[in-house]
């Protein structure tokens, strides 16, 4: 039986997977298919294959069968105790199984995105290195060790335009050639994988689902520079990431693809992996380098850049996962091709993480330049339960806010920046109307300023002060001065910062004052919070012309503060009621205010 | 050197500089409250923020961010006030305003900039921390509610002192500076970070509530415990010296202390110092004039010349100025004619008045302090050389740290320096140093690793032939350290491009004399490291002018009495009379019951002293003497460093100073008059002394003035002997606490607070097969003598080896010792 011919089972198993059950289904898959003897009853073996992440976590436990007869066919939602029907239907009797296979809006999703970093993702099976060379692994190390000088490398980086994806989005080629132009026998090549921007996932999708790419990039990354030791740094958050590129490191021991004289070729490289604690800071590349070092991870003042002195005073490349994982391809492919993609300033493709009020959520690879319109419409198919959009908020919790007029802005660095966005990692987070936009601010200011590491002072106690403002316009007291107030800080703020936490956490506060200073009014002068979010200044009362009598808010009141019967207008008792908002949030017709 | 526009100013300064250090060049002022020279580039307050033309759309930190060429720098643009009243309104927005009992107010950095920028409202609101205060601790009150995050404390202390006493913990508002776990501060107080703290977060204990900064009178001055040398301000008010003032531009140590300078100058103030002269009547000293005990010391002094001058007999102590030693030399060799003058109980200064004297014709160290940093491999011996010589330790820290230095210690036990990162300890037998040395350059020898003119030197052939009869293999089973140890650190010593060797002396390293600093000498000459930036030796002497006891010839040079046979001479009855001044053979000298029995002897005793110490008590007259702060003077310290001390207040009681009473008596032994101010003195020394003749008053100014050496290298074969052992029984080795220097230091509060009583350390193993822990007592047995002391259990000690330091009179460990370098004792509790 050839290869070929074989029945293939992906079962995606990123975190999002195997949270959501993909280990009990590939059990069950294993299980059903041996004890059934299905290879015999179809005449072909069936592989089970555990794959990473494709994107679409919130609709795990995502299977695809791939059959001669049927193609591909993707399964969603999967459960252990369908798998034997599946199996039943679909592989044996060959009949796809129409009501349980994903709907149109997974082939959208899919077809919208252009797939480049992420092509190994929940296709092949991240623990098997067979699997990795099979999709052309490590033929890019070598083709650059073998046809290409370090400084021909570089070259191709900086013709490809590829820029960091780690947010600030430096010239890769660049910062290669300043770390390979230092002096210095002992040099350090780090991958910062400290993924800390809330509900941003790409890095590590990446990592537990395609590790080899990363230790393929991160060769090439040593080759060009001169680097001979690498290290990964991986938030301990992350433990199968950490476990599925700890495999693929032994593995590359094992087999001569790491260690001394790598592949035959000639040239050392070391990899280890080091756990993060915890501490958002530290991907901030200083506080990371601090970190490895054993120190508590405090930015450092640069100059001078890690490319000068870094990890041990050495010289030291740090880039994060997502551009290594570019790399091989930029090398297999050419930097003609990837400069192909994307706009004038930025190359290539660029996954976000799209979260909040959409319909579909997940990680999508889409080339730079697309509208975020297109990102939240076409591929994520819009704002979910038919509310209005508001805002998106990109990059991260230092990022800023977009509002709707400027939904068109396209994805790419420098158009972000000019929205008073920012790429960042690439966190989309999508808001409808029921979100407060000066609430949004507080909360991101609120994480910003529980990270901040406390040693520069701007950062410390100026993100505290801000907060404490933005309290109080969300609590009703707050004074018309205090907006400016808020401005003033945080330009200066910005501007004093040591490192890049407090260069950018005004930035919300700064783009929601921008595009949605009404609302800030609203909360100062009217006491009131446009979007009934603010509990401090909530009525807490039923609308009567807008309650549909439907009782949703008794069922989710936790106190017995709604007076309700049937197909009567639901009365709100405020002695009772703790300002939970339960109801609210069950109102699906915002009869609450 | 690179060009730059500050403020429309050209400057040009060297590469390395950073925008804050070239304006300071320029004479341009940047604020600064994180900001340290001594310490790496930190970048956290913000006050320095600058903006550059290059650089535009952010402020720039002047203080972390080195010069480029062309680079337009502006320091007070609007942007920049703004940003700077910013972070001063943010700061005193938690800092709380308690400047009117805040012991900083007046030397507070925050205080001043706040003042300086107007800052006199806030636009914001809060509520201040409420962090516990640590008073638990002796010296260092810790208010984390004034802190402002500068982490000058816990750089300096990681940085520099190579302790780590705290670190930043927790995020965000929260983070703040703690020691592990928050328990309350267990350091080696030497308060480097009250000096740099720049609000009051960190104070000295001893000095609160004392007086306003303002009204303390400032004296530069240097300090009087051991032979480092440091420069120290001291701040006076009302004729009391009440505080040490840091002074980051102050002496080669950037005006850091160690503990027992920064916290030891209670003792000028004591109210033990004696007040009166004191004369013996009945048994019992009482109250007398001076005109009364100067007559009285006079005609006996005078009737002993007359009689026998070698009758004549005296110890003086090297903490005097050059100036007082140089009288008193003249005093006894010249006036009285009796050679038997001597110090430090004749052994501690042989390094150098007989080892480097011998090996290269002069009797002070070839090397610098600042030859630490920058050698390539330095050589300690003993771990104790940051015990008896703190500041020098952290030098050594620095050279480590900083700048990479190979670091070896030779030693009886492990301590501060074998834990430095890369140290490399050989830890030997108690007293088997010198067989390790030659061992070294037998081994230096063998492997052809000579520097081909040392064979032209002489003491060569003899020293090959000596050598050629030592065993490597015999003397590393005797030393217990492996063969390969001992021709590895010969290879490598010989091998680095500059290798200095550092040997602390004193009273607790009777060991520590002119045969290992010969042999030691040895290995400078063969290799070639000598006459060498970071080459050579470095004799680190124990008191404040130990160097200089040794310069002005403080010891017999003619054939006269050394300390031991002083004493065994007052027994004897040769000695009739016995000068002491300053020095304490009671305490200090090894075996008590020799020092007592010389005083009962029937000798007329003369005890010039600060206190009434246990020597003085058993005096026939006792005379009160100045501080070094109470008059002028000069100390020469380790690396040859003349420099000058200054008077601070004026004489506590009717005390006079060495130098007084010196000089009175000579006018009245000799009938000559001999007055003149330390400066003439100074003049009568410079022309005298060997070294000190381009040396003057004026030219020493505030950081004093090496003097030059010229060496003469020689060969000088020295044996090793292999130390006896006994069986069952500990060896116990005696030396310096890190908190005491000899005596005095006992009046000190700060050291007393710290360590206030003897006490007998050992290790782990030890401790758990006598069945002892921390604290408890232990009975130590000798030949000499018994004792009870409290045991310390640390991991310095290897097995069946224990400490004692030498420094106390209660439990004297001289009352069991005998001035060996081990003593062998039983331990029982």
């Amino acid at each position: 039986m050839s290869e070929n011919a074989a029945i293939k089972i992906l079962i995606c198993q990123g975190t999002g997977g195997v949270s959501m059950g993909a280990k009990e289904v590939e059990a069950e898959f294993l299980r059903v298919i041996a004890e059934k003897g299905v290879d015999a009853t179809v005449g072909k073996r069936c592989d089970v294959i555990k794959t990473g992440c494709r994107g679409l976590c919130a609709n795990d436990v995502l299977v695809d069968i791939i059959t001669e007869e049927q193609g591909r066919v993707t399964y969603d939602f999967v459960l252990p105790e369908e798998v034997e029907n599946i199996v039943d239907e679909h592989i044996v009797n060959k009949t796809t199984l129409e009501k349980r296979k994903a709907k149109p809006y997974y082939n959208t999703f899919v077809d919208q995105q252009m797939r480049i970093v992420m092509t190994g993702c929940g296709q092949i099976n991240p623990e098997s290195l067979d699997a990795y060379l099979a999709e052309d692994g490590f033929k890019a190390v070598e083709q650059c060790v073998k046809q290409m000088t370090p400084a021909s490398v570089i070259d191709e980086m900086k013709k490809s335009g590829l820029r960091g994806r780690g947010g600030g989005g430096f010239p890769t080629g660049m910062k290669w050639s300043f770390c390979a132009a230092t002096p210095g026998k002992l040099k350090y090549v780090i991958c910062n994988a400290d993924e800390g921007d809330p509900g941003a996932f790409m890095d590590r999708s990446i990592l537990e689902g395609d590790p080899y790419c990363i230790i393929e990039g991160m060769m090439i990354a040593g080759y060009a520079i001169g680097a001979t030791y690498g290290y990964v740094y991986v938030r301990a958050e992350y433990p199968l990431a950490i476990e599925r590129l700890q495999m693929a490191i032994d593995v590359c021991y094992e087999k001569g693809y790491l260690g001394k004289n790598v592949m035959g070729f000639g040239f050392d490289f070391d990899l280890r992996i080091k756990k993060g604690a915890g501490a958002f800071v530290c991907g901030e590349e200083t506080a990371l380098m601090a970190s490895i070092e054993g120190e508590r991870g405090m930015p450092r003042p640069r100059p001078p850049f890690p490319a000068v002195k870094g990890l041990w005073g050495k010289p030291t490349n740090i880039n994060n996962v997502e551009t290594f994982a570019n790399v091989r391809h930029i090398i297999l492919k050419g930097a003609e091709w990837y400069a192909s993609l994307g706009t004038e300033t930025t190359k290539g493709t660029k996954i976000f993480a799209v979260t909040g009020k959409v319909k579909h959520t997940g990680l999508v690879e889409v080339p730079a330049g697309m509208t975020v319109r297109d990102v939240i419409y076409s591929v994520c198919g819009g704002i979910a339960n038919n509310r209005k959009f508001k805002a998106v908020q990109a990059g991260g919790p230092s990022g800023g806010c977009i509002p709707a007029d400027i939904l068109d802005t396209p994805v790419d660095y420098d158009s972000l920046i000019k929205a008073g966005a920012m790429m960042g990692s690439g966190g989309l987070v999508v808001m409808d109307e029921t979100t407060c936009m000066v609430d949004v601010a507080r909360f991101f200011l609120n994480f910003t300023r529980d990270e901040s590491c406390g040693k520069c002072v701007p950062c410390r106690i100026g993100l505290k002060a801000m907060l404490d403002i933005l309290e109080r316009i969300t609590e009703g007291r707050g004074e018309m001065t205090d907006i400016d107030t808020l401005l003033e800080m945080g330009t200066t703020i910005k501007k004093a910062s040591l490192c890049g936490l407090g260069q950018t956490a005004p930035n919300p506060i700064l783009s929601t004052i921008k595009y949605f200073r009404h609302e800030y009014e609203a909360h100062i002068t009217d006491k009131r919070c446009p979007s009934n979010c603010c509990k401090e200044l909530l009525l807490w009362q039923v609308i009567p012309e807008k309650c549909v009598k439907c009782g949703a808010c008794l069922k989710a009141c936790p106190v017995d503060a709604i007076k309700w019967e049937k197909g009567q207008i639901a009365e709100l008792v405020k002695e009772k009621c703790t300002k939970c908002k339960s109801c609210y949030d069950a109102c699906r017709f915002m009869a609450i205010e | 050197m690179v060009n730059l526009t500050i403020d429309d100013k050209q400057v040009t300064v060297a590469k390395d500089a950073t925008i804050f250090d070239a304006a300071k060049a320029a004479g341009i002022r940047i604020p600064i409250l994180c900001h340290d020279k001594k310490l790496h580039p930190f970048g956290g307050c913000r006050m320095c923020l600058v903006e550059v033309e290059q650089m535009k759309g952010r402020l720039i930190p002047a203080c972390t961010t080195p010069v480029t060429e062309g680079m337009i720098v502006r320091t007070t643009t609007d942007e920049i006030m703004t940003a700077r009243k910013l972070v001063l309104e943010l700061l005193l927005l938690k800092h709380p305003l308690d400047c009117p009992v805040c012991d900083a107010a007046g030397d507070c950095d925050l205080q001043n900039l706040t003042y300086e920028y107007k800052v006199n409202a806030n636009k914001f609101t809060d509520e201040k921390f409420r962090w516990d205060i640590d008073y638990e601790n002796p010296l260092i009150e810790r208010d984390q509610n004034r802190c402002i995050h500068c982490g000058k404390c816990s750089r300096i202390c990681d940085e520099i002192v190579a302790f780590g006493a705290y670190s930043f913990v927790n995020r965000g508002i929260e983070a703040k500076i703690s020691t592990p776990f928050d328990e309350k501060l267990d350091c080696e107080y030497c308060g480097s970070c009250i000096s740099v703290c720049p609000v009051g977060a960190l104070i000295a204990k001893p000095f609160k509530f004392k007086a306003r900064w303002w009204a303390l009178n400032k004296v530069k001055s240097v300090c009087s415990y051991c032979g480092t040398g440091c420069q120290l301000t001291l701040g006076v008010k009302d004729n009391k010296v009440l505080t040490t003032v840091y002074d980051e531009d102050q002496g080669f140590h950037n005006g850091q202390l160690c503990s027992r300078g920064r916290f030891g100058y209670q003792f000028i103030n004591s109210d033990k110092r004696l007040t009166t002269p004191l004369i013996k009547k009945n048994g019992t000293l009482v109250p007398a004039s001076w005109e009364e005990a100067i007559d009285l010391v006079v005609s006996r002094l005078s009737e002993a010349k007359k009689s026998d001058p070698s009758s004549v007999a005296a110890l003086v102590t090297p903490r005097l100025t050059n100036e007082e030693l140089y009288l008193f030399r003249k005093l006894f060799k010249d006036v009285i004619g009796t050679d038997s003058i001597d110090h430090s109980a004749g052994y501690a200064h042989k390094a150098l008045t007989e080892g480097l004297k011998e090996s290269f014709g002069i009797t002070a160290s070839p090397s610098l302090i600042e030859d630490i940093q920058k050698t390539d491999l330095l050589l300690v011996l003993k771990s104790d050389a940051y015990e008896t010589h703190p500041v020098i330790g952290f030098e050594i820290n620095l050279a480590v740290k900083r700048q990479g230095v190979d670091l070896r210690i030779l030693s009886d036990k492990s301590g501060k320096l074998t834990r430095l990162p890369d140290a490399k300890k050989y830890i030997h037998k108690p007293g088997s140093e010198i067989l390790l040395v030659n061992a070294i350059a037998k081994s230096i020898l063998d492997q052809n690793l000579a520097d081909p003119a040392a064979q032209s030197l002489p003491g060569f052939d003899a020293l090959k032939s000596a050598l050629a009869a030592v065993s490597i293999e015999q003397i590393s089973a005797a030393a217990g350290v492996p063969v390969e140890a001992i021709t590895r650190l010969a290879t490598d010593y010989a091998k680095a491009g500059k290798a200095l060797i550092l040997l602390p002396i004193g009273l607790g390293y009777p060991g520590h004399g002119s045969e290992l600093t010969s042999a030691l000498a040895n290995l400078a000459i063969l290799t070639g490291k000598l006459n060498k930036e970071g080459c050579g030796i470095l004799i680190l002497g124990e008191k404040n002018n130990s160097q200089g006891a040794a310069d002005l010839a403080i010891h017999p040079t003619a054939g006269g009495r050394d300390a031991g046979a002083i004493l065994e001479g007052c027994t004897s009855g040769a000695v009739k009379v016995l000068y002491i001044a300053g020095e304490n053979p009671v305490v200090s000298y090894p075996d008590k019951a020799k020092s007592v029995k010389a005083l009962e002897s029937g000798a007329f005793v003369v005890v010039q002293d600060l206190f009434l110490t246990e020597t003085a008590q058993m005096a026939d007259v006792v005379l009160p003497v100045k501080s070094f702060a109470e008059k002028c003077g000069t100390f020469t310290s380790v690396g040859r460093n003349v420099q000058q001390i200054r008077k601070a207040i004026s004489a506590v009681g009717q005390s006079r100073s060495d130098r007084e009473i010196t000089a009175e008596l000579i006018s009245k032994l000799s009938g000559a008059a001999c007055g003149g101010s330390s400066a003439e003195i100074f003049t009568e020394i410079a022309a005298s002394t060997p070294g000190y003749s381009s040396l003057s008053t004026d030219s020493l100014g505030d950081n004093g003035v090496i003097y030059p050496v010229v060496i003469t290298p020689k060969l000088v074969p020295v044996v090793g002997v292999v130390p006896e052992t006994e069986e069952g029984k500990f060896a116990l080795l005696i030396g310096s606490s890190l908190y005491h220097c000899g005596t005095m230091s006992r009046y000190g509060e700060g050291p007393m607070l710290v360590c206030g009583e003897s006490y007998l350390e050992l290790g782990r193993t030890d401790a758990g097969k006598l069945g002892v822990s921390e604290g408890d007592t232990i009975k130590l047995k000798s030949a000499a003598g018994e004792l009870n002391l409290k045991v310390k259990v640390g991991t310095r000690m290897p097995e069946g080896v224990v400490f004692v330091p030498y420094h106390f009179e209660t439990s004297a460990i001289n009352s069991v010792t005998a001035g060996n370098p081990v003593t062998w004792v039983t331990l029982s509790r």
